[in-house]
């Protein structure tokens, strides 16, 4: 009887979930759609990729440092959308600011555009393996969710195999302290997600870690 | 000394609420920042100690970012130092510093510091400095600081998206200045001393002795992130490059290096970065003829063969950040102008010196670090003359102490430092080290509160 509540429960925060991303998709991507590129633009965000952005996250975008996320193999428009918060200010949690902000604004739209569409050309890092028993329960947390704790299963909007799609970030091999700090800052509204913030509002530090191991290592 | 003590502790609480009211109402962050649009721990773990992207920015020639119409910023720094024992010990009633346990002005520098374009940029500061006598008075003095002007090319693959190598000359005036990691003497610790506390006396050429008297023109490497080499000739900072010692004496024999031709430096370095980590194995050499007299060429020459070793380990996250650098430098000192004229007893004179110095900071904005100095070589009584306070009694230059310090950024650009040093050798002895009085390394020992603010 126990479970069947539980199911419920569960399929209706999948439902729901669903029902967001759907919406999501349908309403937010064209607002940050890629801009029209060229091969000139193009060129002239490698260069940037490969002269300024690499000095924090790596060059082809995979990073060494977890304080800089691993951007190859990243969703374009959720780049693309991430580029233009941090121009905006509207993502606003402490790291954006002190790195991000400046950075973004010296960015025009085609060359912000540009490097969208290179870094999600580029080959994803490869997945780090990591505690054997934190990356479990992430696998059950990330698959299925946790609804005695409201905690929709990540997969629903960031695929099974976490490469996320559309607006929704690639996880697969992200940096896990990257993926904790995110967590932390998206609970905490430091950053703004309107979606996440529903979604992991009672998740735990330990359940943040958990699932944090677990995409790093896919 | 525990109320002396506590007179120090007020007198900093008012000069600090003071000078944060002044802080806060500039608002404003240092031109890097403003080039680039990034906050200071973007480069800096705490000025000046540089984080890896730090280092990158500064070996792309300062470039990073957008050039800014008035590439200006500033700094100053002002404290307060408790001596152990302020009396000389001659028994004359005569302070170390009349400053003691009072507010003292370091210095203020402005820089010009930023790009010119995508492959040249600068770091220039220039400081007004005050020096504090025995009897209170003090003087003022203005002049160039550290200067470093870069060009940069860069290298990439094939597919031209990565950088393979990083490469650029530098034109600077004080050795290890143009340095990326601060394990080396110009940026390394301590970063900010007391102006009235007593020191040592004895120091390589590396460790300061040439500063903003040479010319340093070089080139530099590094591939992969990986593998760091420059060569540098250093020379008298006179005709075309005498911009680079502006503001210094040198007309007064003693008062500036003057150095015979152009000098070589060499620095290797191995670097490692991987997750929040980051490794650096180097080594650096340098050798110099330097004038006996520098206002007269027909002096006679002493050479300087300075060898050296270090390492920084930094560990760079959030919320915790730690960081450790060490040093050891070998110098050789061939006194030939010098032993001739009678002004050294050897012909030959060795001196080393050791740093090593470990950091902790909590989100940036805590930190605490302990330091360990320790300095020895040749017994030379006419190199290190006994003398009250600063003297040598034994002829030694050996000195050996401990610094501790606590920090407190309540801004990124804004620092509260507390800062203790303390000897347990002082100028090659111990209790009487100075031959004249019985003063002892201890006594030595100092309390430095120091504020500094950049905008």
């Amino acid at each position: 009887m126990v479970s069947t509540t539980v199911d419920r429960q569960a399929r209706s925060l999948g439902f729901i979930a669903l029902a967001t991303w759907a919406v999501a998709v349908l309403i937010i991507s064209p607002t940050v759609r890629a801009q029209e590129k060229s091969p000139a633009t193009d060129k002239a965000a490698q260069t940037v990729a490969a002269s300024i952005c690499s000095s924090c996250h790596g060059p082809l975008g995979v990073s060494t440092s977890p304080l800089f996320p691993n951007l190859a193999g990243q969703q374009e428009l959720y780049l693309a959308a991430q580029l233009k918060a941090f121009k905006a200010k509207t993502r606003g949690e402490a790291d954006a600011h002190d790195y991000m902000w400046g950075m973004a604004t010296l960015l025009d739209d085609s060359v912000s555009a540009g490097l969208a569409h290179y870094y999600a050309g580029q080959p994803p890092a490869q997945g780090i393996p990591g505690n054997a028993q934190l990356t479990a329960r992430g696998k059950v947390l990330y698959e299925r969710g946790d609804a005695s704790h409201n905690v929709v299963a990540c997969a629903t909007c960031h695929g099974e195999g976490a490469e996320g799609t559309s607006i929704f970030p690639r996880l697969a091999g992200q940096h896990a302290a990257y993926v904790v700090r995110q967590l932390e800052v998206i609970q905490h509204k430091f950053r703004d997600s309107p979606i996440m913030h529903g979604v992991i509002k009672d998740l735990t530090v330990d359940d943040m870690k958990s699932v944090a191991q677990y995409v790093q290592s896919k | 000394m525990a109320s002396a003590f506590r007179d120090t502790v007020l007198r900093s609480g008012f000069l600090v609420a003071a000078l944060a009211l002044a802080a806060t109402a500039v608002q404003a962050v240092p031109s890097y920042a403003r080039q680039t649009g990034q906050n200071c721990v973007a480069c800096h773990v705490s000025f000046p100690e540089l984080t890896p992207y730090g280092r990158w920015f500064k070996l792309s020639g300062y470039t990073i970012g957008v050039r800014q119409v008035v590439p200006l910023a500033g700094m100053a720094l002002v404290g307060v130092t408790r001596t152990k024992n302020n009396d000389d010990g001659t028994g004359t009633n005569t302070p170390v510093t009349a400053r003691d346990g009072l507010p003292a002005f370091n210095q203020a520098s402005v820089f010009l510091a930023g790009k010119a374009t995508d492959n040249v940029g600068a770091f220039v500061q220039y400081t007004f400095a005050e020096s504090y006598a025995t009897d209170g008075t003090s003087v003022g003095h203005s002049g160039i600081d550290n200067a470093d002007l870069r060009w940069v090319g860069r290298m990439g693959n094939e597919s031209a998206d990565v950088v393979k190598l990083l490469y650029g000359l530098t034109v600077h005036n004080n050795p290890t200045a143009q340095d990326v990691w601060n394990s080396t003497p110009a940026f390394g610790f301590p970063f900010t001393a007391s102006p009235t506390a007593v020191g040592p006396t004895a120091a390589t050429q590396l460790e300061g002795a040439l500063a903003q008297q040479v010319a340093g023109i070089g080139g530099y490497g590094f591939y992969d992130r990986t593998w760091y080499g420059e060569l540098t000739a250093y020379r008298t900072a006179d005709g075309l490059f005498s911009v680079l010692r502006h503001g210094q004496d040198i007309g007064t024999p003693g008062g500036v290096a003057r150095l015979k031709g152009y000098n070589p430096y060499v620095r290797v370095a191995y670097n490692k970065e991987w997750d929040a980590h980051s490794l650096m194995l180097g080594a650096f050499g340098l050798r110099v003829k330097r004038y006996v007299d520098n206002t007269d060429p027909a002096s006679g020459t002493d050479s300087y063969t300075d060898g050296g070793v270090d390492a920084q380990y930094q560990y760079i996250s959030n919320p915790h950040t730690f960081t450790a650098q060490a040093r050891y430098i070998r110098e050789r000192q061939n006194y030939n102008g010098s032993f001739a004229q009678g002004l050294t007893a050897n012909q030959k004179d060795t001196l080393h010196t050791t740093s090593v110095k470990a950091t902790y900071y909590f989100e940036h904005q805590y930190g605490v670090t302990v330091s360990r100095f320790s300095s020895g070589g040749t017994t030379d009584a006419l190199l290190y003359p006994s003398g009250a306070v600063s003297g040598s009694g034994n002829g030694g230059p050996a000195s050996r102490g401990y610094v501790a310090e606590l920090d407190y950024l309540p801004l990124q650009n804004v620092r509260l430092m507390l800062q203790y040093v303390a000897y347990s050798k002082f100028n090659g002895g111990g209790t009487g080290y100075d031959g004249v009085t019985a003063r002892t390394p201890g006594d030595n020992n100092s309390l430095f509160f120091n504020l500094w603010v950049a905008f």
